[in-house]
């Protein structure tokens, strides 16, 4: 599997004159994918104004660094991992950059089962079950910091398969899955959260922690 | 990764914790097919853990039914706005040199 080298990405102001190379060839083989980039732009930026902007900077970008491209390799492929890296460092400027470590995606499984268990009790889930799920996903994904977003976009939004999102991400296939994990957790908790700020949840029911289903001792 | 149970050997019992710490593995289908079957038996026996898996796959319904639309419309404006943004950067009409050439 080849990763991409994400230093080559050029990061600093775009020069005049910065195509090196001839404007014919990049475009040709480069605008074809301007659709597919524009709809992971969208993706990632969840703001149609941001994602053309991150577009224009993609190419530009990509451009820069057309030296750097291989001949066998793929040219979406490629405007992906600069549309993100792009993206990234976007995100960055935002102070909304934001990793932790990823270190126990197993783990995140389980805080996600026993988030939605607690939202069941609540009644917070089985609101959420009643409502539009794709304007509160809309909203969930906005708000994911930027390194668990590319994985979430990469795999759930887009369907690539581990292994093309972590050629997308310059990551090993692991940190994909991590990443990925730590996402969909953090998007699930955004969910129970547009429910509750919509006002639709229900008295809390109490219950004794000690009877939350994840005890290690409950055997089939 | 899988490809279902095992006829002959029974999956090993799990407890409810387990099951929910190879929720995401699971619903990927990135199980080896033993851990699979045991996941698998486990959800049709206890009554706990189905919602939260029913729940988790509906939420990766949602978020591929999420992908954005780009109207044709809005896709030639942006293929305009891109090429006009290479041309300045690269120099007009001449579509500059290639030292390949």
């Amino acid at each position: 599997m080849h990763i991409v080298d994400q230093s080559s990405i050029p990061s600093g102001p775009v020069p005049a004159h910065a195509g090196a190379v001839s404007r014919d060839d990049f475009e040709r083989l480069t605008m074809p994918f301007l659709a597919d980039v524009a709809r992971f732009a969208r993706s990632l930026a969840r703001d149609d104004a941001r994602a053309d902007d991150l577009v224009q900077e993609t190419y530009l970008r990509a451009l820069q660094g057309w030296h750097t491209f291989r001949n066998d390799a793929d040219p979406r492929r490629w405007l992906f991992t600069v549309c993100h890296h792009v993206f990234l460092r976007t995100m960055q400027r935002d102070s909304r950059y934001e990793l932790v470590a990823d270190d126990d995606p197993e783990l995140d499984s389980l805080v996600t089962a026993t988030a939605h268990w607690k939202a069941q009790e609540s009644g917070v889930a089985q609101i959420l079950e009643q409502m539009d799920l794709g304007r509160a996903i809309d909203q969930a994904i906005a708000k994911l910091p930027a390194h668990y977003r590319g994985a979430v976009v990469l795999v759930d939004v887009a369907g690539q398969t581990y292994e093309e999102a972590a050629c997308v991400l310059g990551i090993p296939v692991g940190t994909v899955r991590s990443r990925l994990f730590r996402g969909r957790r953090m998007l699930q908790d955004e969910l129970f959260a547009y429910a509750r700020d919509a006002g639709f949840e229900t008295a809390t029911v109490a219950r004794d922690p000690k009877s939350l289903p994840f005890t290690g001792s409950k055997e089939t | 990764m899988h490809s279902g149970n095992s006829e002959h050997t029974p999956p090993h019992p799990i407890d409810c914790e387990t099951a929910v710490r190879r929720l995401w593995d699971y619903l990927d289908g990135r199980l080896p097919e033993m851990t699979h079957g045991e996941v698998e038996a486990h959800l049709k026996s206890c009554e706990l853990c189905p919602p939260h898996f029913v729940f988790a796959a509906e939420m990766r319904k949602a978020l591929a039914a999420s992908s954005p639309s780009l109207s044709a419309g809005d896709e030639a404006r942006l293929r305009l706005r891109v090429r006009g943004a290479l041309e300045r950067v690269t120099g007009s009409g001449a579509h500059n040199a290639d030292p390949r050439a």
